[in-house]
């Protein structure tokens, strides 16, 4: 469940981008990132131009009205917009907070003014981005007075404090006047101006603006009026979120005073979603059909939830039910859940740093050899995803350039359950003339203690074992997988046996090149390398440094031949593209957000 | 007694603090999650870390963290949750409350269930009735206490269920009212009494039957007291005693977190299901909050079957 | 202890009959005695087979008077009158025989007629005062009990009774140790307390199943002179059980010896003090310290186990273990007999009267049994061999 990552921007790039990459711009496959499934959605239809908003692509209208309830396993991490980083926490603050710029709810790859006013501009040299606001958008009770400028410029600010600090400000942290470290007390950011109450303008240290205003979708855009929550916020940690305002279609139900702690949101309990009295739908794209919500977060039991779900009326399930109910739905109840791709795929990390892991040749043939079947099925088999030809995952904008299904045709990516010929036939090439690996060095291998990433990692060691690789598998908490083992050089870990990446939105870079990335490997000492493969490919670099600055259908085809080049530099294996399968009550129009992969309460309505 | 008492608890004392520090140091010096980084988010900056990492006071040398934690316990305070930052001591007082509800409960249903049970298989001994309960038991005992969980709300859940006679998962949560919450714990009492009416019907059938061998059963018959004051005052009384021992240690274990099976299936918020999420999320101070919790039951407990043993057995003296 | 030769049973209890104070009663028949028992066998079913602990046994007892009945462990001796009590009572044991009480047959009574025997009428103690005794009642409530069990007496007068029956076993201060626990006492002072509850309803018979048994000997001599003291201010009848020939010879008027299951010699302590006639009796009483022998005369008891009490064979139980067997019995089981010229004194043996005679000799004068199967012209197992 645990989120992405941040997305490191070691790189000078980028000309002036305009919003939205162009991801469906003369897309004729028409397919959507929702749903291979039935239900909701539906629309589908008609390409759009980048960043245009069109009623149409909405999906099927809901009846208005009701109260649904959600059944979660865990709370959010936060409530504070610009702290939470987790996928649970970001589907409330999807309802609660509205920010400059948002996604379709059905497709992930048209970003759409939100409370910006149209499109930001981009002065030429990339450094200063100016967005107008929408008037008369009002916070909810008890501040009840319309949004401004200055209240992002706040909302931003107090990201950079010790009391408040952000979840991920190095999508930001280049704005002019930035603090370096944390704050005591907010500081004024120069680089952050509001001419007028309806403008706000920013300014850059560095080119950065095409990732910039992409980074807009994230809820840390999200308006915080300073008169009232200074005084939360001078409070360590920060209390605004016990007391949060916000000026999305509903609110978390809070007393006179503000107060939601204890009131709406019961900490580990519930969060009770009801209507914010100041939301104007005039102003919003959300239809947010339901009168309200209740997230029970205290659920137990997956498998219990997922039937209290099934069998029940008007309820939701929060992320993905237990693997036999997964196979249930897929097999007899087929019209109450929707599967859209999560955006992220689950790997096999080859350390490129350690022999033999530095022949391309043998890392072909371990890909080539290896029954990425078996690992799947460890974590649930075929319900949970596909396995991936290549990085780009379903729906993700590049997809299509990248082979789609089918991939870049290339020979050992091919075989799912393994061909030994094949895997034969590239260690030949490396120089084993067994056609197996016959090295006799003890090769350490990190995976998670827990399942099913354990269960995984124990399979991807026999596999290992079974074409002569002298493995030991170590397993370690989830924590330290990365932090303490793979990520850690000096660790000197050959295989890393529970790896997965996902996007943070829906651009190619965000998924690709973090982890393949040769100048994503960090050089100071006891950094963690999120390159797990510690892959330094000259013809990946060139094509990641190629792609960064592109626009438009341009960027689609560079992040296409990014994907490609890393395929074939074979840095490891590749066995599930995952799914979310979210699931809901019969008399429940389901629409799961493209850009979160769980459900969008803005746009679920109760039949 | 009285100075017993008080001594015992002095130890109890004693005892709490050394579990503390055991607990503190496993958790907190053995790896496990980094209650930080749980906080922070995935690759999160060094200074978002470290700021962090003050806030919850982990930048303190160790003996001050284990100190403030004592001190603060001992004022019934115990922080704050590392991962959700709520204050410990409503919650923990919450899962008590229905850690209690639901043990307390199944105490009273179990005990029930096994005095008939256990009396009239060991009445009588070999016969039909006798192998069936004894037969059943084996299965209640070897019947996980999650399976059974799931058939009861598949069966009879009023939500999920083929028969929607009881509240389901999740009822208890939301009940209002003492009539209210013991209907939504019916089926939690139940699948949690039902291992241990079996364990205690066959604790109870063979002590009894020990005890019909005893020389002084033979002695009440020859007074000529009816069967069922030989039965019901004379065997059944030293027939209690392995019971008492084995509810002191039950009770103790589950009220300080062992019901978590039953809580997690019937989503309960009760102790069980805040020590084992708390774990899961490495909030160390979620878990010595419940840790010491656990070993206050065990040791108040055990303090409470050896004042029984004494109510019960006159030969048992403390100084 | 003391020497059998010696003992004299005081007349008037050897005559005594209806004198207890608790026996005027109409449905006994004039004459008839106390207890009767015809035949009883009494066998347990266990996975190998039937277990024939008695195996048809008959006694008397008359009012007032003392039944010592003596056997190893084993020998039924004890089984025989927890029968009586209807103690052995359950599905697997069969039960045969009849066992008259004041001519009512005991063994055919339902088990809350029984009830009302037992602890009124007929009344027993047992070996181990400590086990015996609920550890975790007052004395005084477990005698109570016992009172209100029979009497619809308040609990008051039930514990007068107790404090009464107490002071009269001997029990100091009474008063107050009524509300003490059987852990409070000795061992000698819980038999006592035994004996108070046993007594308190003054009960016709007393069953002393080894009453002395786990007490050390000094204890031993004090609780039987109670018994016996009691016995002739009560005027109840005893049936004294015990391995211990010593106990009975000093308490009885008549002794039965049991070997596995069975009556093998029945006489007066007189006549069998005096003249054992079978085998077995004559290994018990060199079993016990005597007197009349130097003192480095060494003690044997009997040599051997007792025969599995499962399918028994038609013949002699003791011939296993007989040293005088060889080359003299007939096979098959031999009839419980009156000896010749004393019809009252009977005996499981066909050893040929002379014979038996020649070994007493030798066994009385402190001769081995070897001297005497010698003496008696019988080969010896080495001799054979």
């Amino acid at each position: 469940m645990r989120r992405h990552l941040r997305l490191p921007l070691t790189i000078a790039a980028l000309a002036t981008a305009s919003l939205g990459l162009a991801a469906c711009g003369g897309d004729d496959s028409g397919s959507s990132s929702s749903s291979s499934s039935s239900s909701s959605g539906g629309g589908g239809g008609a390409a759009l131009a980048p960043g245009a908003y069109d009623p149409a692509q909405k999906p099927a209208a809901g009846k208005k009205g009701g109260i649904g309830t959600m059944l979660s396993a865990s709370d959010v991490d936060y409530m504070d917009p610009g702290q939470s980083y987790y996928q649970f926490g970001f589907l409330v603050a999807e309802t609660t907070q509205r920010r400059l710029y948002y996604f379709e709810p059905n497709d992930a790859t048209k970003v759409i003014p939100d409370l910006a006013d149209g499109q930001p501009q981009v002065s030429s040299d990339g450094m200063t981005v100016t967005v107008k606001l929408k008037p008369n958008v009002k916070f909810s009770p008890p501040v009840d007075r319309a949004f401004e400028a200055k209240d992002v410029k706040y909302a931003i600010e107090r990201l950079f404090t010790k009391n408040s600090p952000g979840g991920y400000t190095n999508y930001f942290d280049f704005i002019e006047g930035a603090p370096s470290e944390l704050q005591a007390k907010k500081k004024d950011i120069s680089g952050i101006t509001t001419p007028d109450k309806n403008t706000i303008v920013f300014k850059l240290t560095k080119p950065y603006s095409a990732q910039f205003i992409q980074s807009f979708v994230l809820p840390y855009t999200a308006p915080v009026p300073e008169e009232y929550a200074s005084k939360f916020d001078a409070k360590n940690p920060s209390t605004y979120q016990d007391n949060l305002v916000g000026t999305g279609p509903y609110m978390v139900k809070n007393n006179a005073a503000g107060k939601v702690d204890g009131i709406g949101w019961k900490k580990t309990k519930s969060i009770t979603l009801v209507r914010n009295p100041n939301w104007d739908q005039s102003t919003d794209f959300r239809p947010a059909y339901a009168d309200g919500w209740n997230i029970k977060t205290d659920v137990t039991d997956a498998n219990v939830a997922a039937r209290q779900v099934l069998d029940g009326s008007h309820m939701l399930l929060d992320t993905n039910p237990p693997a036999n109910i997964l196979e249930q739905l897929a097999t007899k109840i087929k019209d109450q859940y929707t599967q859209t791709p999560s955006g992220g795929f689950r790997y096999f990390a080859m350390n490129t740093n350690i022999k033999p892991f530095d022949d391309v040749n043998v890392r072909r043939a371990v890909v080539a050899g290896f029954n990425r079947d078996a690992a799947r099925k460890a974590r649930g088999g075929k319900f949970v995803g596909p396995i991936p030809t290549h990085y780009l995952t379903e729906g993700f904008p590049g997809y299509e350039e990248a082979g789609g299904e089918k991939g870049f045709g290339v020979d050992f990516m091919n075989y799912p359950k393994g061909n030994a010929e094949l895997s034969a036939s590239y260690f030949k090439k490396a120089g084993y003339k067994s056609g197996k690996y016959e090295g006799k060095q003890q090769l350490l291998m990190i995976g998670a203690n827990a399942d099913p990433g354990k269960a995984a990692a124990q399979v991807a060691a026999d596999e290992y074992k079974k074409m002569g690789f002298n493995v030991r598998l170590r397993l370690v908490p989830q924590d330290a997988v990365y932090n303490e083992w793979c990520g850690q050089q000096t660790k000197k870990v050959a295989i890393c046996g529970t790896a997965g990446w996902f996007k943070d939105f829906n651009d190619a870079s965000t998924l690709l090149q973090v982890p393949f990335y040769g100048g994503a490997i960090p050089t100071e000492k006891g950094q963690v390398s999120y390159n797990l493969s510690y892959l330094k490919d000259p013809a990946v670099d060139a094509a990641v440094e190629k792609a960064l600055p592109t626009t438009g259908a341009e960027r689609l085809k560079a992040w296409a031949a990014v994907d490609k080049a890393i395929v074939e530099a074979a840095p490891a294996v590749p066995f599930v593209a995952d799914k979310t399968t979210d699931v809901r009550s019969k008399d429940v129009q389901g629409v799961p957000s493209s850009f979160n992969s769980l459900w969008d309460l803005n746009f679920t309505s109760l039949k | 007694m009285a100075r017993y008492i008080i001594r015992r608890l002095l130890w109890t004392v004693v005892t709490l603090v050394v579990i503390t520090a055991v607990a503190y140091f496993l958790f907190r010096v053995l790896p496990s999650g980094d209650p930080v980084r749980a906080r922070a988010g995935k690759a999160p900056t060094q200074e978002r870390l470290d700021a962090i990492r003050e806030s919850l006071g982990l930048d303190n040398p160790w003996y001050q963290q284990l100190g403030d934690f004592l001190w603060n316990a001992a004022h019934f305070d115990f922080g704050r949750s590392y991962i959700s930052d709520a204050e410990l001591r409503p919650l923990l007082l919450d899962a008590l409350g229905a850690t209690t509800w639901l043990v307390v409960g199944a105490v009273i249903v179990w005990l029930s269930a096994a005095a008939v049970v256990g009396t009239i298989s060991a009445l009588r001994r070999g016969s039909l009735p006798d192998r069936v309960a004894m037969g059943g038991a084996l299965v209640a005992i070897s019947a996980p206490v999650y399976w059974l969980g799931l058939v009861a709300l598949y069966l009879f859940a009023s939500d999920i269920g083929q028969f929607k006679v009881f509240p389901g998962a999740g009822s208890y949560a939301s009940a209002d009212g003492v009539l209210d919450r013991a209907w939504a714990m019916v089926l939690p009492w139940f699948v949690l009494a039902a291992a241990f009416s079996a364990v205690y019907a066959r604790l109870l059938r063979s002590s009894l039957l020990e005890s019909m061998q005893e020389d002084y059963i033979r002695t009440a018959r020859a007074k000529g007291l009816s069967e069922r004051r030989v039965i019901f005052r004379h065997a059944s009384r030293s027939a209690i005693t392995p019971l008492v021992t084995a509810l002191g240690v039950d009770v103790g274990l589950l009220i300080g977190g062992n019901a978590i099976l039953t809580e997690s299936v019937f989503n309960i918020p009760g102790l069980g299901r805040l020590s084992y999420d708390a774990i899961q999320r490495g909030d160390v101070a979620t878990i010595q909050a419940t840790v010491l919790f656990l070993a206050f039951f065990v040791c108040i407990s055990a303090l409470v079957v050896d004042l029984l043993y004494a109510l019960i057995d006159p030969r048992v003296k403390y100084e | 202890m003391t020497d059998p030769q010696d003992h004299t049973p005081a007349p008037e209890r050897a005559t005594a009959t209806g004198t207890s104070p608790a026996g005027g009663d109409a449905g006994r028949r004039a004459g008839a005695p106390l207890l009767e028992v015809r035949d009883l066998r009494v066998g347990f079913g266990s996975e190998d087979g039937l277990v024939q602990a008695v195996g048809g046994i008959s006694y008397t007892v008359e009012a007032g008077r003392t039944l010592g009945i003596v056997g190893e462990s084993g020998s039924g001796k004890s089984v025989s009158s927890m029968t009586l009590m209807g103690l052995t009572r359950s599905p697997s044991t069969k039960i045969e025989g009849e066992v008259l009480f004041e001519g009512r047959d005991l063994l055919t009574m339902s088990t809350d007629e029984l009830r009302k025997v037992r602890g009124n009428e007929i009344a027993m103690i047992f070996q181990d005062p400590l086990s015996s005794l609920h550890p975790f009642y007052r004395i005084g409530d477990q005698i109570i009990e016992g009172v209100r069990a029979h009497n619809d007496v308040t609990k008051k007068q039930a514990k007068a009774r107790a404090v009464e029956m107490l002071g009269l076993v001997g029990i100091p201060d009474p008063g107050r140790r009524v509300d003490a626990y059987p852990h409070e006492f000795s061992g000698g002072m819980r038999q006592r307390v035994m004996i108070a509850m046993a007594l308190a309803n003054d009960p016709k018979l007393l069953i002393a199943d080894e009453p002395t048994t786990a007490l050390d000997v000094t204890v031993q001599k004090q609780i039987l002179e109670l018994m016996d003291r009691l016995q002739r201010e009560l005027g109840t009848a005893i049936v004294m059980i015990t391995h211990d020939l010593g106990v009975v010879a000093e308490t009885a008027d008549d002794i039965a010896v049991m070997y596995a299951g069975r009556i093998v010699e029945r006489a007066s302590v007189h006549d069998l003090f005096s003249h054992p006639r079978h085998p077995y009796t004559w290994g018990l009483l060199r079993s016990i310290p005597r007197l009349d022998l130097p003192r480095d005369v060494e003690l044997v008891p009997v040599d051997g186990r007792p025969p599995s009490l499962i399918g028994l064979p038609d013949d002699c139980s003791f011939r296993e273990r007989c040293p005088y067997a060889a080359g003299c019995c007939r096979p098959g089981m031999p009839d419980l007999l009156g000896a010749d010229g004393a019809p009252d004194h009977q005996v499981r043996c066909t050893m040929p009267p002379e014979r038996r005679a020649t070994i007493w000799q030798v066994l009385a004068d402190g001769g081995t049994p070897q001297e005497a199967a010698t003496k008696a012209g019988i080969p010896q197992p080495e001799e054979v061999a």
